[in-house]
């Protein structure tokens, strides 16, 4: 897949660059939007990550040019406004989705997976993990035909850590992704580590669930 | 007070006045007489006359005078008529008949001049009393009038304003310099508020946004690091470590710019829901923080009424913060209820606690920014009911608290009319 980030802070560019290199993700970068429009112009993406604030202008007024030449293309608009009114504009003009700043890469990345299912039209097989099989778009989870009942928030957990397979997932970064960013709302590890348990046992009542990694003093890795 | 205080004298004045003028007009009519009707119709051949009546009131007397100085005079004296001394007011004229001079004296008793004395004062007390009392009526009603322009002028500045003064500001219509001036200071001194309460709303947005690019560098290159399969676990810790301290930095400055937000109504008020599934929507998003404290939690709100015109993601933001208060502060195995009550005033929902409680001192102060009160360590970052505070403020919503330590806290918030409806 191939992504075009349009964001002027250099260091951040770069930042979700190495981290969608590593999930396979080919990136090119530009810093504002006469360079974003020349290189769509150029090449077609499948994903275009726009920042709002840029030095030559609203992003916002890039969207609709940048829609003629990659019309098949995904838009994730990311932006430290994060006013509502900048969401519904971005979402009437056609992005796909909307990230405000600061946001984990992680939720990044789990946002262009779901946007490319839903438009891309990814049929994904059902997904093995261990002797289990994951349907993300029907959010389930199966041990041969029979369904594992699992709570809306223990399948968001599991997916995630599936989705991110082979990383180590902070008790943070899983809560955040889980509840969202409350305001005033204190981290509390102990939730995951509830879910992680209930997770663990449901599945462990059909088949051994040791993909599920816990990492001391970090947080839960699903191993491949 | 001066004129009471004078009045037995000046009736006195025109009394005697008047006594006067009566005496001269009786000299007019005797003189007349004798003009008309020669001396003889009065003297008869006597020396003298003389006539009183029966009671001594008045006499009239007439005699010839001695030659020398005309006498023309008004005055009290004592006369002695048949063996009684009286006092007298004596009217006394000398003038000539047919070349020889007459003597008239014509007299009034001071005691019957007196008898009028009395009820004059009286009627011109009551006509005073009257007066007065007009006086008084009028200058109310004409200071009313006059002074209305203050009212209008504290009803629109002062009383009845909440803050921030939103509203642009209508000088009061008067005439009256000193008013228009009143009018004008505080005009000036409330733009001067909101100029001061502006640039701090403008500081903050600024300030947690420019924040957001930083955190957000920082935040990318740890997720990045700790992807790093090379590093060793000690490193990896401290990173997380490293990350917890951001996220709390993250969510200060969010919560931070979610307040400038409302405060600049940035969110639209557009959403009608009904309380209850809102309600029953934070419980199951906070379902696991219950079970964990094994809290029990009663809702029982009004099945079929909707609020309208809110926006219903402060709406859940404001309860979501309010039930998480009331877990966290509370005891374990303690209970929540929340219950609501439709009267004049107004829809009221309570959120009651079993907790520790809120000491009354410092009950005014918890919805200040940043300001703990008896929270136990490192819980919470002193923002949550500031945010509280400025969603409740946008919708118009009033809060209370009610607590007592270590009894419980009920944070009561009340839908004014109008903001509620039974059906849509």
């Amino acid at each position: 897949m191939k992504v075009l980030i349009v964001e002027d802070e250099k260091t951040l560019a770069y930042e979700m660059e190495d981290f969608l290199k590593k999930a396979f993700y080919v990136c090119d970068l530009a810093h504002n939007i006469k360079d974003g429009l020349e290189k769509m112009e150029m090449n077609s993406y499948d994903f275009i990550l726009l920042d709002l604030g840029l030095p030559d202008g609203d992003g916002l007024t890039l969207l609709p040019k940048a829609k003629k030449h990659n019309p098949d293309a995904a838009y994730i608009i990311l932006t430290a406004r994060g006013n509502l009114e900048d969401r519904i504009t971005g979402l009437d003009l056609g992005a796909d989705d909307y990230l405000a700043k600061p946001f984990s890469l992680l939720e990044l990345q789990s946002r262009m997976q779901a946007i490319a299912r839903r438009k891309f039209n990814v049929k994904e097989e059902l997904l093995p993990l261990g002797d289990f099989k994951l349907d993300l778009q029907k959010r389930l989870v199966l041990f041969g035909d029979n369904q594992i009942e699992l709570s809306r928030k223990e399948f968001d957990l599991l997916s995630y850590l599936f989705l991110h397979n082979n990383r180590v997932l902070t008790r943070m970064q899983l809560s955040e992704h889980i509840w969202g960013t409350f305001a005033d709302d204190d981290y509390d590890s102990n939730y995951i580590d509830a879910h992680i348990k209930n997770i663990r046992k449901k599945l462990n009542t059909w088949a051994p669930a040791d993909f599920i990694e816990t990492v001391r003093g970090v947080g839960y890795r699903i191993k491949k | 007070m001066l004129f009471i205080v004078s009045l037995p004298f000046l009736v006195d004045g025109i009394v005697s006045e008047y006594t006067n003028y009566s005496l001269r007009r009786q000299q007019d009519k005797v003189i007349q007489i004798v003009q008309k009707k020669g001396i003889e119709h009065y003297l008869q051949g006597d020396n003298s006359y003389g006539s009183y009546t029966m009671l001594k009131e008045e006499y009239i007397a007439l005699e010839p005078a001695a030659k020398g100085l005309p006498i023309d005079t008004i005055k009290t004296a004592q006369r002695v008529v048949e063996q009684d001394t009286l006092n007298y007011r004596i009217l006394i004229h000398t003038f000539n008949f047919q070349q020889k001079p007459y003597l008239l004296e014509i007299g009034k008793t001071i005691s019957s001049i007196n008898q009028y004395n009395k009820p004059l004062q009286r009627i011109a007390l009551y006509v005073l009393m009257g007066l007065i009392a007009i006086t008084l009526l009028f200058d109310l009603l004409f200071t009313r009038i006059l002074i209305r322009p203050l009212g209008k002028i504290i009803k629109s500045k002062l009383t009845n304003r909440k803050f921030p003064f939103k509203d642009r500001f209508i000088p009061v219509k008067t005439s009256t310099y000193d008013f228009k001036y009143l009018d004008e200071s505080l005009i000036l001194l409330m733009e001067q508020i909101n100029e001061a309460f502006d640039k701090e709303r403008e500081f903050t947005a600024n300030a947690s946004h420019e924040l957001m690019t930083p955190i957000s560098i920082l935040q990318n290159k740890m997720e990045n690091l700790i992807g790093d399969e090379q590093l060793s676990d000690s490193v990896v810790i401290r990173i997380v470590e490293m990350m917890k301290t951001l996220d709390r930095l993250k969510k200060i400055s969010n919560s931070l710019l979610l307040i400038s937000r409302i405060e600049n109504e940035q969110f639209v008020k557009s959403d009608t829901l009904k309380p209850i599934d809102l309600v029953n929507e934070v419980v199951e998003e906070i379902s696991h923080r219950l079970e964990e404290r094994e809290l029990h939690i009663k809702v029982k709100l009004n099945q079929h009424l909707y609020l309208k015109e809110v926006n219903r993601d402060l709406l859940f933001q404001l309860f979501y913060n309010l039930i998480n208060n009331a877990i966290k502060y509370n005891v374990n195995k303690g209970s929540i209820i929340i219950t609501d009550q439709l009267s004049e005033s107004g829809y009221l929902i309570a959120i009651a606690d079993t907790g520790i409680g809120i000491a009354a001192e410092e009950q005014a102060y918890i919805f200040d920014r940043f300001r703990k009160t008896n929270l136990n360590k490192n819980v919470g970052y002193g923002l949550g009911l500031s945010i509280v505070k400025s969603i409740c403020l946008y919708h118009g919503i009033t809060i209370k608290v009610n607590s007592a330590v270590n009894v419980g806290s009920t944070f009561s918030l009340l839908f004014p009319a109008g903001t509620y409806t039974e059906t849509i």
